[in-house]
Parts: C-alpha cells; sequence; structure tokens
C-alpha cells in the first residue's frame, strides 16, 4: 500500500495514492476535466492537447493535470474561469486546424432538420424502408416536399462546388415514392396514450406536421380548419403538375391513421374563440398561415398586422399554452421551414406538457469546414460513387446518392473534441487562419478511413502502434505547425497499424480515423 | 571536373552495405546513435537514400518509424536528393535586419530556382534557409559549402556564386591540424585570430600566407593561431609582437599584404633574402612610385586611439580571458596561464566547499534564464542515482538567432570550457559527460573533440584525473539543427535518439534526465566563468555587476552598430554604453531605435529606455530578458512590427509541435503579424495578438512556447505606434513590402544603372533624365537603391517618404573567403 498524498481541489481535499496525477485525484472528487490526448496505460506523461490544463498553487502557467504529479498540500484550481477559459481555447485552437464537419451542411441548412446523410447512406444500401423511417423521423411529408421544397440542402452540398450538388430532393422524392407503392406504408408506432388533448388551427404543412409528432408522442389531436379539407397552400397553391393531389392525400392519410381529428370548416374568431379552445385543451397551436387573410384581432394572441408574435426561442405566444409557427409568424412561404416548425413545435409543445421550459431542440455543436480550394474538392468527390459501382444501380435514387461524398464525420457523437467543445462552448472559428491541414480522404486497406485534416495530433495512435510488436509503426513528421501523422516512408498508415487499427479508431479522440462503413464506429464510446 | 564526380555517391547494395558497415562500428547501433548515424549518411549522400534507411533498420533493429520521426524533426536532415552545392541563406537577426529577404530573392532570381522547388533543375545547387549561421558580424551572410559570403546586397549575388564557382578548387588547409611550437620566438610572433567568422573573412588564408612568408623568408618568427578576437568590424585581424614586447595591430588584411607586414617588422637571417626583399620592395616602388601612399595601404590600428580604446576598455575578461593571445588548442600554453589550476584546488579540497563558493560568487546561468548555479550543483549533488552514474552535459546548442558566443568560447577556449565542466563534474559526483553542439558549429566541434583527445593524453580526462580518485569521461555530441534543443529536456531526448520533444518539469533532469539518471546541464559561458571564480574566489566575481546579477556578461554585438564584435562586460553596464561606447553607435548617421535582446525569447528595448543596466531582473521588467546574449542593435530603417513577425515566423517553425499552444498559437499570432505586415490588418487584431500572447505564455509545455509572445508583447508595449500605422496602411520604417513604393528622386542624373539592373524591367532607362519605377511591375527587390550612385531611390509609404533609406550607406565590398 503506497503513502496517501492529500491535497485540495477546488477547494476540496481530497488523498490519492503517491504517484497519482491531478487528473485522478479530480476524477475521485468527481470534477470532470476534459482530456483528448491522455489515454490510461497508453499514454501518459506525454501531454500535448492542453485540454486538461488547472493552476497549481495559484501559478501564473497552467499545467496539464494528466501529467501533473500530486505533491503533499498541493492546491489545485480546475473549475475557475481562467482555467475554464484556457481550456476552451486550447479547443478552440485545435479546431482552428481541424478540418472537418462534424454535421453535413445540407443537415445544417435543411429547416425541417432532414438527416440526409443517414438517409442518402441508407438509399445507397438500397434499403428504403429504412430510409422511409429515417425520414420520417423529422419530415412528415417527404412525397410533397421532394417536388416543392426550395432545397437549400443542395445549395450547401459540399459536392455542388465541384461537379453539382448530389440531387437530394430527387432522393427524398424517390424514397417517399417507393413508400407510397409498397404493399403497406410505413406508419410510425404510436405511444401510449397520454390523455393530453391538443388544439391545432390549421391543417397546413406546418399544423399536420405538428399533429403527426404530437400523435407520435400519444397526445390526442385535433385540427381544425376554415377548408374542408387538410392540406393548407400544399392543396390551394400547386397545380396538379407540380404537386399530385394523391400524393398529398397519401401522406396525409397515414397521420389520420395515426388518429388525427380533423373538423373542417372551423374559424377561430367565427366559430369558436381561443378562449374556448383553451378551456377545452390543455395546449393550442395557432398554424393559421399567412395572416393577411386572417384578422389578427380575432386570434386573441398579440400579433401585429402581418404576423403572430412569438418567442423565438420556442413558438410561444403572448398567452400562456398557446403556441404558434410556420406562415404565421412569418412572411412569406416556404414548405419546408412550415414542415420544420411544425415537428420543431410538436418538441415545445411536448416540453410544455411535461412542466418542463418549451426549448427548440439545439442544432448539434458541429465544426465547420471553411472554403476549399479545387483539388480539395476534387479530393472529396474521390471515392464516393465507387461504393455503388459493384452493384447493379436499381434507381435513380440510388445512383444519385452514390454521389455523395460523406462530408458529415463518421465519428460524430463519439468524438471528444466535439463534446468537450460543445460543453466548454467553443466558437469553432475563434481562431481561424489561413494556414490548415488540407481536406484528405486517406482510404486504407481493412475499411479504416484516415482523415489527416482531421488529425490533432494527440498521439495515441502513434503509441498504440509502438506498443504493438511487430507492425512497421507510425511517427510524427515535421514540427511545428507542419507535425504530421505518417507511417514511415509514405506507406500507408494501415501498414502501421496493422492488428492495432481497430484500438486505434476506438482510441482516436476525433474523426481522423473512421471505419469508412460508418455503422462500424459504433466501437468508440459515445460521448 | 574530378570534384563534382567525387559527390556522386554510389547506392549499390555492396557500397551501401561497404559504408554501413564502417558507419555502424563508429556510431553503434543502439537507440542513441539514431542521430549519429543519420548524421553519417547525411554527410555521405547529401540525403537520406529510402533504400539506405531501410537498410540501417534492418541492420540496427532501429524501427524506420522512429528513423524517419527523427529524420523530419532536425534541420540537417533531407529526405529529398540535394543538389552538388549547397548554398544556405542566413535569416539570424542580423542578417534580416540587413536584408536577407532581398538576399534570399535575389539568389533564387539569380540560379534559377523553380517554383516549388529549391533544387536548380541541373542540380547543381540547393538552396536552403538556415535560421542563423552564426557570423551575425558579416550580415547579410550567405554559406555555399564552406565557404561563407558577407556583406552582400541584393545587386551583388551573381557576383557571388561566380567567385564561388571559380574558386572551388582552391582548397586551404585546416589551420588546426598545424602543431603549436612554442620554441622559435627569437623575433616574436605574429597573431592571427581564427574564430570561424574571422575565417570566414579570410583569415585563414591570411595565416597560411603570413607562414608561408615567414619560411620563405627565413624569419625566425611564430605565426600564431589565436581564438577569436572579438573586433569582428576589424578582422581578419593580425597582432605583430616584438621580442621586445612592443606591438603593433594590423585590421581588414588581405592574404597578398602578409609579405610587406612581415617585412616590415622582421629580417630575415639570410644576406640573400634580405636582399632579394630590397630588390622586392624597390620594384614595388617603381611601379607604385608613392611610397607614404602605400604605407597607407595596411595602416597599423592605434590601439591608443579612442574606437579600439572604447571597444576594448569597458570588456573585462573573465570567459574570454586570454582573448586574442592564446592558441586554442595549445594545452601547454593553457596550463602555462593558470589553466587547471582551479580544477587542482576542487580536486584537492572538499566538493562542497566548492558548490559553496560558486553560491557565494552570485554565478547565475548565463543560458537565458538565470537560475543560481551554487543551487544547481547542489541539487545535483544530493541526487541519488541508483547506479552510481550522475551526467554533466555542457549546453552548447546556441540556437538564438543572431547570437555566437558560445560558439567563440568552444572554439577560442575549448580547455577552459572543459575544465569549468570538470569543475562542475567533481563537485557534484559527475562521472560521464557531454558536449552538446550545435551542428552549425563544425569548428567548435572538432576543436572541442581536439582538445579532448589532448587533455586524455595528458592525464586531465579519464581515470585518476590529474592523480587524484576522480575519474571522468566526456565526448562531443553534434545537435542536428533543432533550435527548440536548446532546451534542456529536449536536449536530453535529443541525446537518447528521440525527436527533441521538451517533457513536462517536474521532474528536473537534477532528479531525473539522461536514460533517468541525475543530470546537470550548464550553460557554455556559465562553465567558462566557474575556473576564473575558483581561482580568484568568490567575493572577486561577486565584487562585479549588480546586486542580483553578478560578475560578467558576454554578449554578440551586431546589426546597425559600427563595430559589431564579440564582448565580454560587467554586469550592470547600460544598454547605451554598450550600444554607443563599445559599439560606437549606429553607421550611416542613421537615427537608432533599439535593441533586440535575448533573441525569440527576449523583447526590444527602445532607445529611450537605454539608461537600463544589464541585469537580469531589470531587463525582465523591461519586457526583454537577459538571453543567452544576442544584442541586435536596431535603427530607423527597421520596421517593429516587421520584427515581431520575424521572430514568430522563426518561433512557428521552431516550436516542436507537441503542444497545443505552442504550435498553432504561434502560428496564428504569425499569421496575424503577417496580415498587418502585408496592410491587412484590421484593429481587432491586436486584440487578439495579445489574446493569443497571453494564451500561448500561460499554457505551454515548455520555455519556448512560454516567451515565444515576449517579441509581439514587448514590440507593442514600446512601439504600439507603429502597429497602428500598419492599420492604417502604412510603414514607417519602410521595410514592409505591400506597404512602400520605390520612387526615384530629383538628384537622379540618369544614368541608368537602375534601368539596366531592375530585374523585372521596371524602370525604363531615360539617359539624362530622372527615371522612373512602374510601381505595378516593381517587385521591390531594393536593387535599384542599391545600385544607385546618386542616392536618388528613396522609399514612401502611405504617402510619406520613409527618411531612412533616402541616406545612402557605404557597404564593405563582398568578399569570398574559406572556412
Amino acid at each position: 500500500m503506497s503513502k496517501l498524498i492529500s491535497l485540495t481541489i477546488d477547494e476540496r481535499t481530497v488523498e490519492v495514492p503517491e504517484g497519482s496525477t491531478v487528473l485522478a485525484a479530480a476524477q475521485q472528487l468527481g470534477i470532470g476535466i476534459p482530456t483528448l490526448c491522455y489515454l490510461a496505460g497508453v499514454k501518459e506523461n506525454k501531454p500535448s492537447c492542453m485540454a486538461c490544463v488547472v493552476r497549481i498553487n495559484g501559478d501564473a502557467r497552467l499545467v496539464p493535470s494528466c501529467s501533473t504529479k500530486v505533491t503533499p498540500g498541493m492546491t489545485v484550481a480546475s473549475e475557475v474561469a481562467e482555467v475554464k477559459a484556457a481550456r476552451k481555447a486550447a479547443m478552440e485552437l485545435l479546431f482552428s486546424d481541424h478540418l472537418g464537419d462534424c454535421i453535413s451542411v445540407c443537415q445544417r441548412v435543411c429547416p425541417a432538420r432532414m438527416q440526409i446523410p443517414e438517409v442518402i447512406r441508407l438509399v445507397a444500401a438500397g434499403q428504403m424502408r429504412e430510409a422511409i423511417a429515417q425520414v420520417k423521423e423529422n419530415v412528415v411529408f417527404p412525397g410533397v416536399l421532394g417536388r416543392i421544397c426550395r432545397a437549400p440542402c443542395q445549395h450547401g452540398c459540399r459536392r455542388s462546388k465541384h461537379d453539382g450538388a448530389v440531387a437530394i430532393q430527387l432522393i427524398e422524392r424517390e424514397v417517399a415514392q417507393q413508400d407510397a407503392a409498397a404493399k403497406e406504408r410505413f406508419v410510425p408506432a404510436c405511444d401510449p396514450p397520454t390523455g393530453k388533448r391538443i388544439a391545432i388551427v390549421g391543417a397546413g404543412a406546418t399544423g399536420l406536421s405538428a399533429a403527426f409528432f404530437l400523435l407520435k408522442s400519444g397526445h390526442a389531436c385535433v385540427v381544425l380548419d376554415d377548408h374542408t379539407e387538410p392540406g393548407g397552400q400544399m392543396r390551394h397553391g400547386f397545380s396538379e403538375a407540380d404537386l399530385p393531389r394523391a400524393v398529398l392525400d397519401g401522406e396525409i392519410a397515414i397521420i389520420r391513421r395515426m388518429g388525427l381529428e380533423f373538423r373542417p370548416g372551423t374559424r377561430l374568431g367565427r366559430e369558436l374563440s381561443l378562449g374556448e379552445l383553451r378551456r377545452d385543451f390543455d395546449v393550442v397551436v395557432l398554424a393559421v398561415g399567412n395572416l393577411q387573410k386572417t384578422d389578427p384581432a380575432a386570434l386573441g394572441v398579440e400579433a401585429t398586422e402581418r404576423t403572430i408574435r412569438i418567442d423565438a426561442a420556442n413558438y410561444q405566444t403572448s398567452v400562456p399554452g398557446v403556441f404558434a409557427g410556420g406562415s404565421a409568424v412569418r412572411t412569406g412561404y416556404d414548405p419546408s421551414r412550415s414542415v420544420g416548425d411544425g415537428r420543431m413545435l410538436a418538441d415545445c409543445v411536448g416540453h410544455h406538457l411535461e412542466g418542463k421550459p418549451a426549448q427548440i431542440p439545439h442544432l448539434p455543436f458541429t465544426s465547420t469546414i471553411p472554403k476549399l480550394t479545387g483539388a480539395e474538392y476534387q479530393e472529396l468527390a474521390k471515392g464516393s460513387n465507387a461504393t455503388l459501382s459493384i452493384r447493379e444501380l436499381i434507381t435513380a435514387a440510388e445512383q444519385a446518392a452514390g454521389r455523395c461524398c460523406h462530408c458529415d464525420c463518421r465519428s460524430a457523437n463519439h468524438c471528444k473534441l466535439q463534446h468537450f467543445g460543445e460543453l466548454y462552448g467553443a466558437d469553432t472559428r475563434a481562431f481561424a487562419g489561413e494556414h490548415r491541414r488540407r481536406f484528405e480522404f486517406v482510404r486504407q486497406p481493412g475499411g479504416v478511413l484516415f482523415e489527416p485534416g482531421k488529425c490533432i495530433a494527440c498521439g495515441i495512435c502513434v503509441e498504440l502502434a509502438n506498443q504493438a510488436p511487430a507492425a512497421l509503426g507510425l511517427t510524427f513528421a515535421g514540427r511545428g505547425f507542419e507535425v504530421r501523422l505518417t507511417a514511415p516512408l509514405n506507406r500507408p498508415l494501415a501498414e502501421g497499424l496493422q492488428h492495432v487499427a481497430e484500438q486505434c479508431v476506438r482510441h482516436c479522440p476525433t474523426g481522423a480515423l473512421t471505419f469508412e462503413k460508418a455503422e462500424q464506429n459504433d466501437v468508440k464510446p459515445t460521448t | 571536373m574530378a570534384q563534382d564526380q567525387q559527390l556522386k555517391v554510389d547506392l549499390s547494395p555492396q557500397a551501401t552495405n561497404r559504408f554501413l558497415e564502417q558507419l555502424l562500428a563508429r556510431t553503434g547501433r543502439g537507440r542513441e546513435a539514431t542521430i549519429p548515424i543519420l548524421q553519417g549518411l547525411q554527410r555521405e549522400y547529401r540525403h537520406l537514400p529510402e533504400a539506405v534507411l531501410q537498410r540501417v533498420s534492418e541492420l540496427t533493429g532501429l524501427r524506420l518509424a522512429d528513423l524517419i520521426g527523427v529524420a523530419t524533426f532536425y534541420h540537417q536532415f533531407r529526405l529529398r536528393e540535394a543538389g552538388r552545392h549547397s548554398l544556405r541563406v542566413c535569416h539570424g537577426t542580423a542578417c534580416h535586419v540587413k536584408g536577407a529577404e532581398d538576399i534570399h530573392e535575389a539568389v533564387l532570381r539569380q540560379l534559377r530556382i523553380p517554383e516549388n522547388s529549391d533544387t536548380t533543375p541541373d542540380k547543381v545547387f540547393t538552396v536552403e534557409r538556415v535560421a542563423c549561421l552564426g557570423c551575425c558580424t558579416l550580415a547579410p551572410a550567405v554559406q555555399i559549402d564552406e565557404t561563407t559570403f558577407g556583406h552582400l546586397t541584393a545587386a551583388t549575388i551573381g557576383t557571388m556564386v561566380e567567385d564561388f564557382l571559380d574558386a572551388r578548387h582552391r582548397a586551404v588547409a585546416d589551420v588546426d591540424l598545424i602543431q603549436p611550437r612554442r620554441d622559435d620566438r627569437r623575433q616574436g610572433e605574429i597573431r592571427v585570430g581564427l574564430g570561424s567568422c574571422c575565417m570566414a573573412k579570410g583569415s585563414d588564408a591570411l595565416f597560411h600566407s603570413l607562414r608561408r612568408t615567414t619560411q620563405d623568408l627565413a624569419i625566425d618568427v611564430a605565426v600564431k593561431r589565436v581564438g577569436c578576437v572579438g573586433m569582428c568590424h576589424q578582422t581578419p585581424m593580425v597582432e605583430v609582437r616584438l621580442a621586445s614586447g612592443a606591438n603593433a595591430f594590423y585590421s581588414k588584411v588581405d592574404p597578398a599584404e602578409a609579405g610587406r607586414i612581415v617585412r616590415r617588422h622582421f629580417r630575415p637571417l639570410s644576406i640573400r633574402r634580405q636582399f632579394a626583399g630590397w630588390l622586392d620592395r624597390t620594384l614595388a616602388g617603381w611601379v607604385n612610385p608613392d611610397p607614404e601612399a602605400r604605407s597607407n595601404d595596411q595602416p597599423a590600428l592605434d590601439f591608443a586611439g579612442k574606437p579600439v580604446v572604447s571597444f576594448l576598455g569597458r570588456q573585462v575578461r573573465i570567459a574570454t580571458e586570454g582573448f586574442g593571445e592564446m592558441d586554442p588548442l595549445d594545452l601547454d600554453e593553457y596550463i602555462s596561464q593558470q589553466g587547471f589550476v582551479a580544477l587542482g584546488k576542487v580536486l584537492g579540497g572538499q566538493p562542497e566547499a566548492t558548490i559553496a563558493a560558486i553560491t557565494a560568487s552570485g554565478l547565475r546561468g548565463r543560458g537565458g534564464a538565470g537560475f543560481p548555479t551554487g543551487v544547481k550543483w547542489s541539487r545535483m549533488r544530493a541526487a541519488a542515482a541508483a547506479d552510481g552514474i550522475k551526467y554533466v552535459i555542457v549546453n552548447g546548442d546556441e540556437g538564438d538567432p543572431g547570437a555566437f558566443m558560445d560558439r567563440m568560447l568552444m572554439e577560442s577556449f575549448p580547455f577552459r570550457v572543459l575544465e569549468g565542466m570538470m569543475m562542475a563534474a567533481a563537485s557534484v559526483g559527475a562521472t560521464e559527460g557531454y558536449l552538446y553542439v550545435r551542428a552549425e558549429y563544425p569548428r567548435a566541434v572538432s576543436r572541442l573533440r581536439a582538445a579532448i583527445r589532448l587533455l586524455e593524453a595528458r592525464g586531465f580526462l579519464g581515470e585518476k584525473v590529474m592523480g587524484s580518485s576522480f575519474r571522468f569521461r566526456t565526448r562531443v555530441f553534434e545537435g542536428a539543427g533543432a533550435f527548440v534543443c536548446g532546451e534542456e529536456t529536449a536536449l536530453i531526448k535529443s541525446i537518447e535518439g528521440h525527436r527533441g520533444i521538451p517533457q513536462l518539469r517536474p521532474p528536473y533532469p537534477v532528479e531525473s534526465g539522461l536514460w533517468g539518471r541525475p543530470t546537470l546541464i550548464n550553460n557554455v559561458e556559465t562553465l567558462s566563468l566557474v575556473p576564473w571564480i575558483i581561482r580568484h574566489g568568490p567575493a572577486a566575481f561577486a565584487a562585479l555587476g549588480t546586486e542580483k546579477s553578478r560578475g560578467t556578461k558576454v554578449f554578440a554585438l551586431a546589426g546597425k552598430v559600427e563595430r559589431p564584435g564579440l564582448i565580454e562586460v560587467p554586469m550592470g553596464i547600460t544598454l547605451r554604453e554598450i550600444v554607443e561606447d563599445i559599439g560606437g553607435g549606429v553607421p550611416g548617421g542613421k537615427r537608432p531605435k533599439a535593441v533586440q535582446i535575448g533573441g525569440p525569447s527576449g523583447g526590444c528595448i527602445p532607445v529611450a529606455l537605454w539608461a537600463i543596466p544589464v541585469d537580469f531582473e531589470a531587463l525582465t521588467a523591461a519586457g526583454a530578458i537577459m538571453g543567452s546574449g544576442g544584442l541586435i542593435v536596431l535603427d530607423e530603417d527597421d520596421c517593429m512590427v516587421d520584427v515581431a513577425r520575424y521572430f514568430m515566423a522563426f518561433l512557428q517553425k521552431e516550436s516542436c509541435g507537441e503542444c497545443t499552444f505552442c504550435r498553432i498559437g504561434t502560428m496564428r499570432m504569425f499569421e496575424i503579424l503577417d496580415r498587418l505586415c502585408a496592410g491587412k490588418g484590421v484593429p481587432a487584431d491586436l486584440g487578439e495578438l495579445r489574446q493569443l500572447a497571453a494564451l500561448t505564455a500561460q499554457g505551454s509545455i515548455c520555455g519556448l512556447g512560454r516567451t515565444a509572445p515576449n517579441p509581439v508583447l514587448s514590440t507593442l508595449r514600446h512601439f504600439l505606434d507603429e502597429y497602428e500605422a500598419h492599420l492604417a496602411g502604412r510603414c514607417p520604417a519602410g521595410k514592409c513590402k505591400a506597404l512602400i513604393q520605390y520612387v526615384v528622386q530629383e538628384q537622379c542624373t540618369g544614368c541608368t544603372i537602375c534601368a539596366q539592373r531592375c530585374p523585372v524591367g521596371a524602370i525604363p532607362a531615360t539617359p539624362y533624365r530622372r527615371h522612373e519605377i512602374d510601381t505595378t511591375l516593381c517587385t521591390r527587390c531594393d536593387v535599384c537603391r542599391v545600385v544607385c550612385p546618386e542616392a536618388a531611390v528613396g522609399i514612401v509609404s502611405g504617402g510619406r517618404p520613409c527618411v531612412g533609406h533616402s541616406r545612402k550607406e557605404t557597404r564593405p565590398e563582398p568578399r569570398e573567403c574559406h572556412e
């Protein structure tokens, strides 16, 4: 039994065995310190990321806790502003030389937050049933949006700078089409009834979309509309050629099968008042569409001539328990935003019903790739399509899906840099500079994908590879800003990794080393 | 072209194996042999061929990954093939402020180096940037193979290359191979300074010429090799010392003038030779009938005259005792000058007493940080080694651009460095040692090795040193080109055969150093002071200097100063005394602006603060540091934002790349400074610069990173106005190319020289009329300004003239010389 050392961390005293690190002592107290380059038993005493810095005995300089040994009576400051600011800055500096999108641009810009890369991967693999299920996680009207959406995703598509965007809208439409043609259409399972009742005023894209997700969560929904048939602008604003009614009806039918109650010919302020609705329902959602056709005063909530006033963070109107979204809260009509509003409204209403503060779901934290060069776009596009050429292509959608470069990170949700960056509120562009790594996909034999642009030079894989006997080994080459991970003499990294490849992928703190097949990356711990 | 054929290397497996067998027999095969092995390959093949590395890995068991990691870390190694001759452009601080960038561009232009390459298509020249050649007083300097060219301008590069190609078959014998002779001084002796920068100015050729002349004339006089003479502004320098004790100095002597100097003071022994000499003089008199003019060619330097008295007067010789008088490799002479008296005292007394004396002297480490030497020694003495082995390492990895003090000490006083090292070893209980010397200092390496051999042969090194029970072995380890290896933990990694990555301290090397054993690391200058302290007693040393900074400090004085040189001054002397009294102020009537002291970890101290004494604490308070001793004088032509940018570029390249703040933080700071110099800065940049500086200083692992922001912080503190001018698109000093324009002023006589020399045809020739520069074509290469005989080419920035540049500077003609 070795000697115990007593020290203080953030004014709490702890005793740890002699030779322990400050990091271990903090962990014993349950004080979380971020680490990226540290791996117990493998990479110790070789600090590089500096995300784990602490202040010892009030010193001006900060030291990495992973490599600093405890001494008797030591005073450590961890959860203090200056230390946390330094950790955040360390991560921001790493982000400035970390060439990766955690979340792809297409997904970031989609107002309906469709998990586009995942959908594309399923389509490319021919898994159309799984694809429609994934689409319907966020988008109720893929058949409709597949025709009338303005497709900001395609404007954002990284491939658009190279040889034209991936036809995401076409993919979405075909996913819907195949679902429509299937023997049995996809209908999501609904949670057990909650006993809550929600009135939704307006049966357009927003109202129906909100109804879909609220029904799915087990809440009862009644949608009221002036018109005789549900659909709003989708029904009345487009020609049959642009948007066949059968497509719309098919997608609305699914919501009806989930238990939607539709009350046609009902107008707020005419047949009934907001007061009555509030009395009869737990929550009221106003999705009344463009206010030009409505008398704002008749609604019973605070509104200007053109829009209902809401709290942008949670869609709440001036009246408690009354939410509003869609074209009623903004000027102009954008079908994908309306569909997205319905999705987000449902979340906010759900929170409200659970007694929690309503909050639009956060956009996931993401690092962003700056403007790439032509050669880098070429590099990005390299290798896509190839995965498909070995199979017979079935549909145009699969073909389109094959063009996706998979610029979203295979390590998202397994990435320590992303996780701690979010935790510390890092601004990934805070120290953006002109010098940065090049975008590269280096495909290794054995299915390992190496993206040098994402490497933060933590050295964990170097240690793992060099501790393994007989392998060629890995090393850092060069120095300073130009330090790069490499296998000797420009051999493939895989030769250096060999049988530690899976271990290296698992412990890579970013997405620099991943398995090319996204799902295989589940070997990495979830952050 | 026999020489060129020799440079072709045989890469056949048989030849490779033969070579590697010899190499490995010399270097060993362990991890610690990594750097020596790679150095052997680099020398043989001029790069590291893949196949050979592979073979090394097979023969030694060293992993290829490790070989490549090390090979790509150090500047000395190169994986790509190189041209037959390597042309190194020095980018040290002194060279930088004297236009190294213009020189570099001119070299690339002259040799027609293709873009994205560093080698001429015919594979004759490879052009490299070097951080510092350590011959700052010759700035701006270029080295081609072993030949150094100094005082270059953008307009003289062509001549330099021609001279090199013409002269490369002329080999000069190595001066260090000559045995000292001490028995033939009947008529006196002639001393020639042979430090490597003296030699870069041709003093070795002069040395040989003097020897030949004295032999030919049969004059019984010793031509003596001495170390650095310090007065770099006067080299090649000769001191004639007559048997009577009288002496005379000659400065800037050409080898061809050797005969005249010899004959002036000494008479040949034979009548026949005397007659020949008379005839020679008479014939020369007919050709040049004015004897007065002839004797004025090479006047003896008047040591009583003001400049020399000022230069030498305030200096105190402790580390440099015997300056300009001692043969670096004459052990008998060193012994006769009290050499090894101090070591004898240490071996005869108690180690604790020696440490107490060093502590009492107030000696602090001269490598830069100023840690008390006595304290380090006593901790080291107390440190227990599991197997009884402790090490002493002499840190001679003098990497600061603009500094060459330690090189001079190692080249001129190798015995003193070794004596100091042994005194330390005996006091702390170490039995093994390393002298870690920068790769760029081949002369220091060879002289230290020669000195070690001599000491071993005479019982000063090995078992039973000087008959005592003390045993000590030491060897020289050549660095491979990495500034960060001056940091002690990185230096240790380097000796162990790794990439030079600094380690988090504690543990300090005195607890766990080389191969985990207690290790004392002291700087060259620190150890050079130790023998004097023990001989004269600590009180004599402590009597010099200020309360907290005792003794003397050696400085390499360079940059915009009349008398650059190597000086040793008492602590407490003011910066003004150093620059103005010793250095003679700024030449060319320009206004002084600042001194840069402490190199990349140091800062710029403006003229207004030159009353500051040389003292560790006082310099730190002014935003600089004592550092290792580089002292660069800056004048009105020097842009302080550019100086900050220069150091950040250096540090960014020299960062080991391990910790985030240094690896990325220095690059981001460099980018901001680069933007400012390009006139693309925005006001928010200064805030971000300060933020990054604070973060890097606070969060980096080693001293390099923690002090990296100093050049930025000190210039922001003292020269904020210049930063603000750059934000407004103006470079007041006329240095930043993106912000300046060249203009021809009214003094132009229309001589057309500028038009002829402009490399981009931006100046139409208009004979007898004032010329005009097409600013859209102009690349601001500075050639027109340098070649204009009327000083008519000026620089304007932001619509205002940059006054310093309209004054004509006088630069000595470049001369070619051998090392």
